[in-house]
């Protein structure tokens, strides 16, 4: 890679916190988008196990719908593209960027602006939803941390929404 | 702001991540050549606009992306059932 | 007793003195007083000037239901609040209050001859009245209704304020703090449902604030419920408004009470779902309608007991009573046990409880069964009333100086109602309450008409022996509504409550007709003969008290109204010097002015840039689609009108998308990647339509294909390298494609390496000379951009941005879909017939092409205009038409749709869609436009190399 192709983010280096919550931009993830309508072959196409269920997650693999699966993994890991197979692997590694909040106050960061009951969203569960008019992937990775997953032109307004409310 | 039952994702969802797709059960023809002006203007055009019981399409568009079926009385707003895309109509 | 304030009574806090201002005077209240009741305390009676009438007026009710003494608060440049009860508004050091409705000022109003022609304002004035002569409304009607309506003043600075919002979930939800509230809550404190209870007063307690024998269980209760680690209380909190399956409005008000408000936001906008709601909102009590009842110093009974125990301000030295209901005596009571002196007791009954007369007795208060009060004196403040039997005999006078009402009291069904509860007619009421529930949500207390405050008689109006038409007694206060307004309307047709109310505009003010909709509806089913249950009740809508606009907007305002979406390159355009404009969600550079150029010369710089040798523009907003899977090219035949089975992979294609109805909605380039992946593109706005729709096809009408849809707009930036240099630049990076014209010829696709990172290069233009479109993922776009810059270098690269990008593609015929269609515009109207894949059996919307209306002769076509005048740019927009001799109005061919100066061409051209416009080649039309009407020749829409020359190089 070329040294001048350095990777930019539309987020700021700095996190920002408040009472009882953190909001900081996630480290650079591959992502890809991954479609079947029949799971199990895409599971061979990809040789990784999937969640069996909506909302699961398993190994950094996210289920968002019955054909769906966001898979968040390290950078530089490369899926198959399982051309010819009845499936579809799409990067995206550089759609959506993460922003990670943590905090005792989450929860009710994220419930400024999203309507769902987070209360009843147990560690370990993943789901495409809105913030305001904003939409997200919101992955529950314990009980005080979310990871969000915003594309990248939209980053920026949830970003300063989530700093405005946390004040 | 009404709370909808995807079916998809089998749990009640607010309405804002949903998307209205307007009536439903209305296929597209096998081959729309073969229809007559009238029989295409029909389908294009023409829907039941009913008062009370209505089958219609909504989209979990902010959630797990399918559209499905559901039928909800238009006087109380109240959704009477949710079912998937490709299921009997009810 | 000092003013007013009568010592040791209230729990305001006497340590605390709080200094404030209203209409400039300064006055002294102590903390825990409201406006109402520092002023009432200070012997302030006259609080504004009425709505129509401008009839001065004090305090009618202690609480948001009072409808008479509106105020403004202004705290600062664009903190100005107009409307807010002044027995709601928290009194604070410095508070600066206004009274409204008044000029020049509050004792001397000009406009309070309206209250003299009162004869003139009947109801249904301003529908009667200002219909005729027509040209009077602009420069009479509307000018003088303008200066006399509304309600205090509007705002006229930005508001500096910021507002928050949350969503928040809960099990049980009670709105309303009173005895039932608090009650509900308690059953439920330490459990293990999530407990939210609200009130909108600064303290919980509702009516037992007002009662100093509930004090004890009061304040135990609010510690109870305040140790409760399950129960979130929320004071200062107004449940607006209830919407469907227990989704419930409420504001918080967190600054306004405060000296200091600090820098956080002012409201909180709660969006609460409950699995439970209990509506516990008590009951407002009403007033009586006869004369002079808006005189100031004429107020509810069970507002004077609250004045007196909850601020330990008394009304007046020695109030009088006037009932219909037995709560009046018991408030006439507590009064006197608290050292006021009652005057005298009038009832319209002609009997009472024996307990009460004997207790009166035992006070010393004159008591006058069956008789009314018919008159009040005194104009800023009663100095008596006067009375009369019910039969009109026996007139008299009696001297006080404040007049209690107790008409009886009306559940607070607001919230009930938005449920979209039914309510039900309880007669010894005289009032309705709520019946079968719509949701899961019950009343308690009060609201459900459970009271324990005595009986009473329900009398529309009070008898009198003064003609009814020449007296004004008031049912809605705040609109100045009176009893006659209601017969009045009744008389002229009016059958239907919902009728009364929009012909009166009883009930219609910003106090939601709290103290006015039974009374009126009482009124107006006496005067039609008719049960009040067959008249209805009008509906109550949120909000329950008026919201500022910024609650409800939150934080979307400013930089958050909305996403401002930019692209990776933004930054470098900003840097640069662009100028932006917004497409869709996007901000996208227009053009880059450089050394103090305009538009105009930014522009044609930049074409000729492009045309001469090379120009770089951001095309990252491109929508864009991954189509993958076996199905892919056949999902694409079937969606767009080209065919793409026989598209190999490497190559792209122009594709046009129709709707089912046969209208363009959408167009772009696909290039076929691979066998089973297509990378699909979309107009910048379109991108969420296209996918939508796609998905539609996809998942409703086609779910046996195998291929999956993937927006990938953001996944990509997109550089446009165009001009005849582009491959010179481009050559000059680092790449692993053969950038040949023979290995890379126009419309096709490669993918590899560029500046180190993947690369898929289309050779794509739209602008008519040789081009690429370098994709390569978003988090490196700046910096392959700056990297080809400065490969550019030597061939003065020039950016360009949307304006420029627009001439060019004027220029070549291409056309720009929702700028030269807008939802009506077929293929054949625009000229696109060779985009139809003229062997496919089926696309979206071939259908209709067919069409009766479309095959139709005359339709409005696409074609281009040459101005007579090279000079002239003709004004998008403008209209056509093939006489400008003929009569106004003129026969409409259509109008301009694109219309630019051509640098390279060194005149003015234009698209426009004319009505049978493919059959009018060289014909002149005329395009009238301020100042002149202007001449044009129909012409073809490619203007520059027709022949396609300088793409194919
Ligand atoms: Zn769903």
């Amino acid at each position: 890679m070329s040294s001048l192709s350095v990777s930019t983010s539309p987020l700021p280096d700095e996190p920002f916190a408040a009472d009882g919550v953190r909001v900081s931009r996630s480290a650079a993830l591959q992502r890809y988008s991954l479609r079947a309508r029949d799971p199990a072959k895409l599971a061979a196409v990809v040789g990784r196990e999937l969640p069996g269920r909506i909302g699961g997650v398993t190994d950094g693999i996210a289920q968002l719908g019955p054909d769906e699966f966001l898979a968040l993994l390290p950078v530089g890991t490369q899926l198959p593209s399982g051309e010819e197979e009845p499936v579809s692997v799409v990067d995206i590694s550089s759609r959506a960027v993460g922003i990670t909040v943590e905090g005792e106050g989450a929860a009710a960061l994220i419930m400024s602006g999203c309507p769902l009951d987070l209360d009843r969203m147990a560690p370990g569960q993943a789901t495409r939803t809105i913030y305001e008019t904003v939409e997200m992937v919101l992955v529950r990775e314990s009980e005080t941390r979310f990871h969000i997953e915003v594309w990248r032109s939209f980053a920026p307004w949830l970003w300063q929404s989530l700093r405005l409310s946390a004040e | 702001m009404l709370l909808i039952h995807c079916p998809y994702c089998d749990e009640k969802r607010p309405e804002i991540e949903f998307a209205y797709g307007g009536e439903a059960h209305i296929a597209r023809p096998l081959d729309p050549s073969a229809l007559s002006d009238e029989e295409w203007e029909t389908y294009l055009f023409i829907r039941s606009n009913a008062r009370g019981r209505h089958h219609e399409r909504w989209r979990h568009i902010h959630g797990c992306g399918r559209f499905f079926n559901a039928v909800r009385d238009t006087v109380t707003d109240k959704f009477e059932t949710t079912y998937k895309a490709g299921e009997e109509r009810r | 007793m000092s003013g007013y304030r009568v010592t040791g009574a209230g729990r305001v806090d006497r340590a605390r003195t709080v200094a404030f201002t209203f209409d400039g005077q300064t006055y002294q209240g102590y903390e825990g007083d409201t406006l109402a009741s520092a002023l009432l305390a200070s012997g302030v009676t006259l609080f504004g000037r009425s709505f129509k009438y401008h009839r001065p007026r004090g305090v009618m009710a202690a609480g948001v239901e009072d409808a008479n003494a509106l105020v403004s608060v202004t705290r600062g440049p664009g903190r100005f609040t107009p409307n807010l009860r002044a027995t709601a508004v928290e009194i604070y050091e410095g508070l600066e209050a206004s009274s409204q409705n008044r000029w020049p000022s509050l004792k001397t109003d000009m406009l309070a001859v309206n209250d003299r022609l009162g004869m003139f304002f009947p109801a249904g004035f301003y529908n009667k009245t200002f219909m005729w002569p027509r040209s009077f409304w602009e420069k009479l009607y509307e000018p003088t209704i303008r200066k006399m309506a509304g309600l205090g003043n509007s705002p006229t600075e930005i508001d500096p304020d910021h507002y928050t919002a949350a969503y928040v979930h809960c099990d049980l939800l009670v709105v309303g703090a009173g005895r039932a509230g608090l009650e509900a809550a308690l059953a439920e404190a330490g459990s293990d449902k999530r407990v939210i209870l609200i009130d909108e007063q600064n303290e919980l307690g509702g009516w037992a604030l007002s009662d100093p024998d509930q004090a004890q269980w009061l304040a135990q209760s609010v510690a109870t419920l305040t140790a409760a680690a399950n129960v979130r209380i929320l004071t200062r909190c107004t449940a607006f408004g209830f919407y469907h399956d227990n989704f419930v409005g409420a504001v918080e008000r967190l600054t306004d009470h405060l000296a200091q408000p600090g820098s956080g936001a002012r409201e909180k906008l709660w969006r609460i779902r409950a699995g439970e709601v209990v509506l516990a909102q008590g009951a407002i009590e009403r007033p009586l309608v006869f004369e002079g009842n808006d005189t100031p110093g004429v107020m509810l009974a069970s507002a004077a007991r609250t004045w007196l125990y909850r601020y330990g301000v008394a009304i007046g030295r020695r109030p009088a009573l006037m009932a219909s209901h037995d709560s009046g005596w018991q408030d006439a009571f507590a009064m006197a046990a608290g050292g006021v002196t009652i005057s005298a007791i009038v009832d319209v009954r002609d009997t009472v409880d024996d307990a009460l007369l004997r207790q009166a007795a035992d006070l010393g208060i004159a008591v006058h069964l069956g008789s009314s009060v018919i008159g009040v004196s005194g104009r800023h403040k009663v100095t008596g009333v006067e009375i009369a039997a019910n039969s009109g005999t026996g007139r008299k006078r009696i001297a006080c100086d404040a007049l209690m009402m107790a008409g009886g009291w009306t559940p607070t069904l607001h919230l009930w109602s938005h449920s979209k509860g039914t309510i039900a007619w309880d007669e010894s009421l005289g009032a309705y309450v709520p019946d079968k529930a719509n949701e899961n949500v019950r009343c308690a207390g009060a609201c459900s008409g459970q009271m324990d405050l005595g009986t009473g008689v329900v009398v529309p109006a009070l008898p009198t022996p003064k003609d009814a038409s020449r007296i004004k007694a008031f049912v809605d206060f705040q609109n100045d509504v009176t009893a006659k307004d209601i017969g009045l309307a009744v008389r002229e047709g009016f059958k239907s409550i919902e009728h009364v109310k929009r012909y009166t505009t009883n009930g219609m003010a910003t106090d939601q007709g709290k103290t006015s909709n039974i009374n009126g509806l009482q009124l107006a089913a006496t005067a039609l003969g008719r049960p009040v249950v067959d008249v209805g009740l009008t509906t109550f809508r949120p909000p329950y008290t008026p919201q500022t606009f910024g609650a409800l907007a939150g934080h979307a305002k400013d930089a958050l109204f909305q996403a401002t979406r930019k692209t990776g390159i933004d930054g470098w355009a900003q840097d640069n010097g662009a100028v932006f404009e917004p497409v869709s969600q996007w901000r996208r550079a227009w053009y880059f002015p450089q050394d103090g150029e305009d538009m105009h010369a930014a522009v044609n710089r930049e074409c000729r840039a492009v045309r001469e040798s090379v120009g770089i523009f951001d095309a990252s907003t491109l929508g864009k689609i991954e189509v993958v899977g076996p199905d892919a090219a056949e999902f694409l035949n079937r969606m767009y009108t080209n065919p793409w089975k026989m598209l190999e992979p490497g190559r792209c294609r122009y594709g046009l998308l129709l709707r089912e109805d046969g209208f363009i909605t959408d167009d772009g380039v696909a290039g076929r990647i691979s066998p089973n992946r297509f990378h699909v593109t979309t107009t910048t706005g379109g991108a969420a339509r296209v996918l939508a729709m796609m998905e539609d096809y996809l998942q409703t009408e086609w779910p046996d294909l195998d291929v999956w849809l993937t927006s990938t707009t953001e996944q990509w930036s997109v550089i446009a390298l165009q001009g005849p240099r582009a491959r010179d630049v481009l050559s000059a990076l680092d790449t692993d494609i053969d950038l040949s014209p023979e290995a890379f010829p126009h419309m096709s696709v490669r993918l590899g390496q560029i500046c180190g990172v993947p690369v898929r290069l289309f050779r794509v233009s739209f602008t008519g000379e040789l081009g690429f479109e370098i994709n390569v993922p978003a988090e490196y776009g700046p910096a392959v951009w700056k990297q080809i810059v400065a490969a550019g270098q030597p061939y003065g690269i020039t950016p360009y941005g949307t304006e420029t990008m627009h001439v060019l593609r004027a220029e070549k015929g291409y056309i720009i879909v929702g700028q030269d269609t807008d939802g009506t515009v077929t293929p054949m109207d625009a000229g696109l017939n060779w985009a139809i894949g003229k062997k496919k059996k089926d696309f979206v919307g071939k259908r209709s092409l067919a069409r009766p209306d479309i095959v139709a002769p005359g339709r409005k076509h696409l074609v281009g205009l040459l101005t007579e005048d090279p000079s002239l740019v003709l004004e998008e927009g403008a209209q056509i038409v093939a006489d400008p001799a003929q009569p106004v109005p003129m026969t409409m061919l259509g109008h301009v749709t694109s219309s630019y100066w051509s640098e390279a061409l060194g005149r003015s051209i234009a698209f426009a869609l004319v009505a049978g416009g493919q059959e009018r080649m060289d014909e002149t039309l005329h395009i009238p436009m301020p100042g002149a009407v202007h001449k044009a020749q129909v012409s073809g829409m490619v203007f520059f190399d027709p022949e396609g020359a300088r793409i194919n190089v």
